[in-house]
């Protein structure tokens, strides 16, 4: 790059010093219009100011570390994200606090892969419903995990009939039950949302009911219902 | 990886909207970019202010930064700076945040090996010293405390005119010295 510069002058107009002055911040009105204007239209002269910024920066040593009080990062976070970012475990404290440990544990199953990569999307809606029985012999929890569309289902109490099966169902407002699976032996089971209800998790009722081995041959549910509860996001 | 490559990777992180790494980039970097606000408006609750305005725009501005331009902190910090000054002139936000902003992109040295950066700043060291202590002096406050060159004439009695002469004076001869 030639420097013009080089053969100094008194106080010429030197673009060297003009952008010195800009890095520094000392233009105000006018000149700062028109540095500003020379800083887009010249690259030579940008690549003099971004010089200064570096070469000025080691006065930064001397800049004396200070802690924020904490009130100021979750104000900017509030600012930048919006207030529903709320961590999703914080949103589920109350909650748990409603329905027991078992419960939570079953979310965390829902909601946090194993090993846990990330922290689920603390913005996403949490979807969760405790469905039990009238005599508490069966009891699930269900948690909706927004990041693979699936319904996760943990049995804490009670199991199928002998010789019968437990079918999950999905019933949106104003609708026919819709399948969601059949409830495997094992206690813990994710299962994807069915087409018929996608986008309709919001307002969903998840319901469990008797059936035979396979589930129901209808594609509605034949026998009782043992328990239901609504999705509440929360 | 070194402090400044771990800075460096949490930016790039933020550009792409990853709230958790703008966490980590202000538990990293807050302390510093406080104590530069701080440096110019002297008031801590303005200072938090200003702080919290400077990471709204690292946070939307993130995308800009183009890594081995300059160094992170020194992106970060001219963020930090910018924005306590404004503050301290009142400037209204619309007048030059944005002008400001739109020179953060300029490209210019590329430190990237820390040897490179630390020979320079050492020799800008060196060159600060031989300048004349009020030419110094007079930039080190404009740099560091945001002093306009009315604050700077009345700080060293002296005229306006008089003030700005001998800081491009010093800027000049600073770069005479740095290039020598």
């Amino acid at each position: 790059m030639s420097d013009p510069f080089t053969d100094i002058p008194d106080d010429g107009g030197s673009d060297v010093a003009l952008a010195g002055e800009l890095a520094l911040g000392l233009l105000e009105g006018e000149a700062l219009d028109e540095a500003l204007e020379l800083f887009n239209a010249d690259p030579i002269f940008a690549a003099l100011v971004a010089e200064w910024r570096l070469q000025l920066s080691v006065y930064d040593e001397e800049v004396v570390e200070a802690r924020a009080r904490p009130a100021v990062k979750a104000a900017l976070e509030a600012r930048l994200f919006g207030d529903e970012r709320v961590p999703v475990w914080r949103r589920l404290w109350p909650w748990q606090l409603a329905t027991g440990a078992a419960a939570l544990a079953a979310v965390w199953f829902a909601l946090a892969p194993v090993p846990p990569v990330t922290e689920p999307d603390a913005a996403a809606p949490v979807y969760v419903a405790e469905l039990s029985a009238q005599d508490d012999s069966l009891r699930l929890v269900a948690a909706y995990d927004p990041a693979e569309d699936a319904i996760v289902i943990r049995r804490t109490e009670g199991q199928a009939q002998a010789g019968r099966a437990l079918q999950l169902w999905g019933i949106a407002p104003d609708s026919l039950p819709v399948s969601i699976g059949v409830l495997p032996d094992d206690p813990d089971a994710r299962f994807a949302v069915p087409a018929d209800l996608a986008d309709r998790v919001a307002g969903l009722t998840l319901a469990v009911s008797d059936e035979p081995p396979g589930g129901s041959p209808t594609g509605q549910p034949t026998g009782a219902v043992l328990a239901a509860a609504p999705l509440e996001g929360i | 990886m070194t402090d400044l490559e771990r800075i460096e990777a949490m930016i790039s992180r933020v550009a792409l909207g990853d709230r958790a790494a703008f966490s980590d980039l202000y538990d990293a970097t807050s302390a510093k970019l406080l104590g530069v606000c701080l440096r110019v408006l002297k008031d801590r609750s303005l200072a938090e202010d200003a702080m919290q305005d400077a990471y709204v725009k690292i946070w939307s501005h993130a995308g800009r930064y183009t890594s081995g331009v300059a160094s992170p902190m020194t992106w970060l910090i001219t963020i930090a700076r910018n924005t306590a000054i404004d503050r301290a002139r009142m400037r209204k936000p619309a007048d030059n945040l944005a002008d400001h902003d739109a020179t953060l992109t300029a490209t210019g040295p590329t430190p990237e090996q820390s040897t490179v950066a630390a020979s320079l700043a050492r020799r800008v060291t060196q060159c600060l010293a031989e300048l004349q202590t009020d030419r110094a002096a007079a930039i080190r406050l404009a740099y560091l405390e945001g002093l306009s060159y009315a604050d700077l004439a009345e700080r060293f009695e002296v005229p306006l005119n008089t003030i700005r002469t001998w800081l491009r004076r010093g800027l000049m001869t600073l770069r005479a010295c740095v290039e020598r």
